[in-house]
């Protein structure tokens, strides 16, 4: 027990990210508003980011740039590109998501009035 | 030039896709014209990427010219050629029968045309790419057009495809999750380079949590039991215009990024604390097989019933690929080729009855007297006897292949499920022409003038199923000459 707690303690960052990707699960799952699963699924994304910067994330490194002229490359300052570069692609294909669903969600209220899901089933039966 | 293929391939729907409001600014009529010549030149281009994977051998194809480890890599292999000849074969045929089942709305709308372009693109690219962050790109570039395409049948069709965007957003979050893992790991994202490192590091719990994210990311988007709930209801409620593409191409197509995922990075033998990992696959096809059967057998909505079957399907063409032997594997992947095309024309038929008749379910079928119309009749015989699985049709020769390869490893259980799994999809196709063929009372046959447009999609896609069963050797001996190789 105390060693998981100490492990827990060690990994801030995890412990915020499952809390995250739990949190945005249970607002999916649980709240029939459409708006509010949607606000969910974003949770959930936004805590597949953080875990992804999280890992990347380097104190006091610099942006990885190497100067005309620099002697020796010191692997050990730059920040790696990779994991900030799927984050920006990440964040862009959410931002997409986010359209479409909104899209959507905009033409059920249109169509039935309501954005509660049982009120919506009700009228679909 | 010949080496840029690929990117052409992908290239051409996505820019006439972009473009389409600019190109019919002045003429919208012109948008499903130019939508079938954008298509027709993706034809003609994969069927020469084929030719040319068939004769130079597969080539990883550079993207900007930075080879893979640090550039972006796409793999143009032999599966992938057929993969994607099958795909833009699907698509032109559906988009032939889409310019008469379409409701007139549809038929107006820019947006759905730059839409199945753009689906059509991201499919490609989802076949090509080499690089697991590519295919989470491609995933959703699929995907998010899917959504809308599903959205485009509006009222009912919108609350279902948010169901479907809902959890396929989640899937392919799990998806990112997973790549997260894997690249902390082992610093790299590159397929090819991920098979050298993976390895020695099965025993880490962050590359088997990884590769289990993307398992399950991957398994709702392919509409695997359990994780299948979006799909009879979206494909149901779709656009009958688009439903043939959808319903061939999304799910099978995540299957084959699965596929190669699977093929690269999980070895045969492989056991994680005890558990063999391609058996535990394996099994996850058969309660796929068999749950989908079953459940495709209890239908009475004639699309729901073949949704349910394609899901079956997604279970047969997983236990194929996971038997660990190169037979089973081929199968697989020819029964997964098949199944595109065998798809297809089930949602023709189906959508078809729905445009004509306004016939759903099977009792509705049964007061319309279809068995007047010859084309939509022959055409449900030839399917019926493809996704039975009987000769001459591709369906036979792609079983015959998953059962060979089962019997080779010593899985009787796997064999089991394929035969099962076919029985039960006699059963339903029984329930289909008893309700095609034997009318309660006598009813007057409306008769029905079946366009130019939709005989030569049926016919075009008849002919296709039993000519994947007459070509069987051939491309069975592709898809095997590339494993050989090394290749996918």
């Amino acid at each position: 027990m105390l060693e998981l707690l100490q492990t827990l303690i060690q990994r801030p960052n995890f412990v915020v990210f499952v809390i995250l990707f739990l949190w945005g699960i249970y607002i999916m799952a649980a709240h029939p508003n459409f708006v509010k699963k949607l606000i969910g699924l974003y949770i959930v994304q936004i805590s597949a980011i953080f875990f992804l910067v999280a890992f990347s994330a380097k104190q006091g490194a610099t942006v990885p740039v190497i100067m005309e002229g620099a002697a020796a490359v010191e692997p050990l300052i730059y920040a790696n590109p990779l994991p900030h570069v799927l984050t920006v692609t990440a964040i862009v294909v959410q931002v997409a998501t986010l359209g479409v669903s909104l899209a959507l969600v905009a033409g059920i209220y249109r169509k039935f009035g309501t954005l509660d899901e049982d009120k919506v089933m009700e009228q679909l039966k | 030039m010949n080496s840029h293929l690929p990117i052409l391939i992908f290239l051409v729907p996505f820019f006439v896709g972009v473009s389409m409001p600019i190109l019919t600014a002045k003429r919208p009529s012109l948008c499903p014209d130019i939508t079938l010549a954008a298509v027709i030149v993706m034809f003609l281009l994969a069927i020469a990427n084929l030719y040319m994977v068939q004769t130079e051998g597969p080539i990883e194809y550079a993207l900007g010219g930075w080879t893979a480890p640090i550039g972006i890599a796409w793999l143009n292999d032999s599966i992938a050629a057929i993969v994607v000849l099958t795909v833009t074969v699907v698509a032109l045929l559906t988009l032939i029968y889409g310019r008469v089942i379409v409701s007139a709305d549809l038929a107006k709308s820019v947006p759905y045309y730059t839409l199945i372009l753009i689906m059509i693109s991201g499919l490609v690219g989802l076949v090509f790419a080499a690089d697991l962050f590519n295919v989470f790109v491609f995933l959703e570039v699929a995907a998010l057009s899917g959504y809308a395409l599903v959205g485009a049948g509006g009222g009912k069709a919108q609350v279902y495809a948010f169901r479907y965007l809902l959890l396929g957003s989640f899937g392919a979050t799990l998806y990112l999750l997973g790549l997260g893992h894997l690249y902390v790991v082992t610093g790299t994202l590159n397929m090819a380079d991920l098979a050298l490192r993976l390895p020695e590091l099965m025993t880490s719990t962050a590359v088997v949590g990884g590769l289990i994210y993307i398992f399950l990311g991957l398994s709702i988007k392919m509409a695997l039991i359990p994780l299948h709930s979006w799909l009879p209801d979206a494909y149901t409620n779709a656009p009958s215009a688009v439903t043939p593409l959808l319903a061939s191409t999304v799910t099978k197509v995540a299957l084959v990024a699965w596929v190669r995922i699977e093929y690269s990075l999980i070895a045969p033998n492989v056991e994680v604390s005890h558990v063999p990992v391609l058996v535990l696959l394996e099994e996850l096809g058969v309660i796929a097989a068999l749950i989908g059967g079953a459940l495709a057998l209890i239908q009475t909505d004639l699309k729901r019933m073949f949704a349910y079957g394609g899901i079956s399907h997604i279970g047969l063409i997983l236990i194929g690929v996971s038997l660990g032997n190169d037979t089973g594997f081929v199968g697989g992947m020819f029964y997964l080729i098949n199944d595109a095309v065998m798809q297809a024309a089930l949602f023709m038929i189906a959508g078809a009855i729905l445009y004509y008749h306004k016939a759903r379910t099977l009792d509705d079928i049964r007061g319309v007297g279809l068995h007047t119309s010859p084309w939509l009749t022959g055409a449900l015989i030839v399917v019926a006897v493809a996704m039975v699985g009987l000769p001459p049709t591709g369906g036979f020769f792609g079983k015959w292949n998953i059962i060979l390869g089962a019997l080779e490893a010593e899985h009787y259980f796997a064999v089991f499920a394929v035969i099962a799994s076919t029985l039960l999809t006699f059963g339903y196709f029984l329930k289909v022409f008893a309700a095609w063929f034997h009318q309660t009372e006598f009813v007057e046959a409306k008769s029905i003038k079946i366009s130019s447009g939709l005989r030569v999609s049926l016919g075009a896609i008849s002919i296709l199923m039993i000519a994947l069963g007459l070509m069987s050797d051939s491309v069975v001996q592709i898809l095997l000459e590339s494993v050989n190789n090394g290749g996918i």
